[in-house]
């Protein structure tokens, strides 16, 4: 049995994306590279061999999945797990949390101009975001992050895979306050929504956490 | 989401009909105002916007206060932006414009409404590929396939079952209930100490009232999720059994028996 056959065997076992690391842990004769390097040529065979399933880079890991000209076949079949379909409320949300995270509650309103307990609460239920801490200030509230599973979910390999907000189509963008990484900014953003309307949030703020 | 727009004969100028429901919030409403007239975001005239989103917003439906709220919301943010901008403001005053804050949240929003496009079409996509976790199909069994079969003789016979009086003409009139499901409960268990089961029917048959009925409907969903009796029906629209459980959660009928038709009625 040779390193690439070993990785195969764990990749193909595996329902959900594995790192290098993780199937390192096959052998203990394995490396991390050593996998990485299988990982490749393995790639590279199925690429070359004209077959159903490729070997993908998907959320942080890797998997094996098969090509999506042949997702007519396999949607026939009632019993293949298919991702649901997010409504636009929660993509919108879901959108909000990838660019600012760690964020609260309150900063998603802010952006959105609408109420979204009830999207986070479903959000968090498909595992597509969690409670990643508490913000300073009042009432502490808890902050927001994505998963693993929602780079799984739109078949990212990282975070990096979001859209930039400069390869975005819209006039002006330059002015717009959106940062993939600094969290300083995002912070600055929340205390910008504070100053607003500082009653009506921190109410309302206030009841939700009384609700759940 | 569709957010065509129909713009109104010139008879009323300016005015666009916009269907409030199509929109994700306010936010999306001004945008989506601002964007079809070709108006320059950093200059945005308050005045006429804020009467556009006002007419936008006269068809809300006031029984979603939580919806309605956030609209509202924003156009009292809006008239305030308007007040602000009618104030002479010294030259040299480094206040900010009043309409700035207003003017990054649309723009922010903005971003985030094309990035939700990007993930819907990456979800999309990732939909495409499928992982392991795939089961050989298993037949299923097609209950809902199979056509409900009511005749109009049924529908008419379980129409004569329904009995209740002609509703008395009453002015809006405000009482306690009349009949408490306790009530109802405790009728029910009475008569099922001493059979297995009795007719929903049979239960009614002393009272004339409609809240009667639902009452002692109530009651019975009510004693069937307490586990101490089962609901049997053979078909729709026939006569509703009251099974007694017993103990030891089984009942004295077991509880897949099939009330035949003979049963039934």
């Amino acid at each position: 049995m040779n390193v690439q056959q070993i990785v195969e065997a764990v990749l193909f076992a595996s329902d959900a994306p594995l790192t290098a690391d993780e199937i390192a842990r096959a052998d203990e004769t394995l490396d991390e590279e050593q996998v990485e390097d299988a990982i490749r040529q393995l790639r590279a065979e199925y690429d070359d061999g004209a077959r159903s399933f490729q070997l993908v880079e998907l959320a942080e890991g890797h998997q094996i999945l098969t090509r999506p000209e042949f997702a007519p076949y396999l949607e026939r079949f009632d019993n293949v797990p298919r991702p649901a379909r997010l409504s636009g409320p929660a993509l919108e949300t879901l959108a909000i949390i990838a660019y600012r995270q760690p964020l609260g509650r309150l900063e998603m309103e802010y952006v959105r101009g609408v109420g979204v307990s009830g999207v986070v609460r479903t959000l968090q239920e498909r595992n597509l975001i969690d409670v990643v801490g508490r913000a300073e200030g009042l009432g502490r509230p808890l902050l927001y992050g994505t998963t693993q599973h929602f780079l799984d979910h739109f078949g990212f390999r990282s975070l990096e895979d979001l859209p930039r907000p400069e390869e975005l189509p819209i006039l002006l963008r330059e002015r717009i306050p959106l940062g993939l990484d600094d969290d300083v900014e995002a912070a600055e953003h929340e205390a910008e929504g504070f100053v607003a309307e500082p009653e009506d949030d921190l109410e309302a703020e206030g009841v939700e956490e009384l609700e759940s | 989401m569709d957010l065509t727009v129909t713009e109104r004969a010139p008879e009323r100028e300016g005015f666009l009909l916009v269907d409030i429901d199509r929109f994700q919030g306010p936010l999306d409403l001004l945008l989506h105002l601002i964007r079809t007239q070709d108006i320059d975001v950093f200059d945005i005239p308050v005045a006429k916007i804020t009467d556009q989103f006002l007419k936008a917003i006269k068809g809300l439906d006031a029984e979603d206060l939580d919806v309605a709220g956030e609209f509202l919301e924003m156009a009292a943010t809006l008239i305030r932006i308007k007040a602000q901008m009618l104030l002479p403001r010294p030259a040299e005053d480094d206040e900010e414009d009043p309409r700035a804050e207003l003017v990054r949240r649309l723009l922010e929003y903005e971003l985030i409404r094309e990035v939700t496009l990007r993930l819907r079409a990456a979800e999309a996509d990732r939909g495409r590929r499928f992982g392991k976790g795939y089961v050989p199909a298993r037949p299923k069994q097609a209950v809902l396939d199979v056509p409900l079969e009511t005749t109009w003789d049924e529908v008419f016979a379980a129409a004569l079952l329904v009995v209740m009086p002609p509703p008395r003409r009453v002015d809006h009139r405000i009482t306690a209930r009349p009949v408490s499901m306790e009530e109802k409960a405790v009728l029910i268990m009475a008569q099922l100490k001493n059979s297995a089961r009795i007719r929903f029917s049979e239960l009614l048959e002393d009272f004339k009232e409609r809240s009667h009925g639902v009452m002692t409907f109530l009651a019975g969903l009510e004693l069937t999720r307490r586990r101490v009796l089962f609901l049997r029906q053979s078909r729709p629209f026939t006569e509703l059994w009251l099974y007694r459980r017993d103990d030891d959660g089984e009942g004295a009928v077991p509880p897949d028996h099939v009330v035949s038709e003979g049963d039934a009625e």
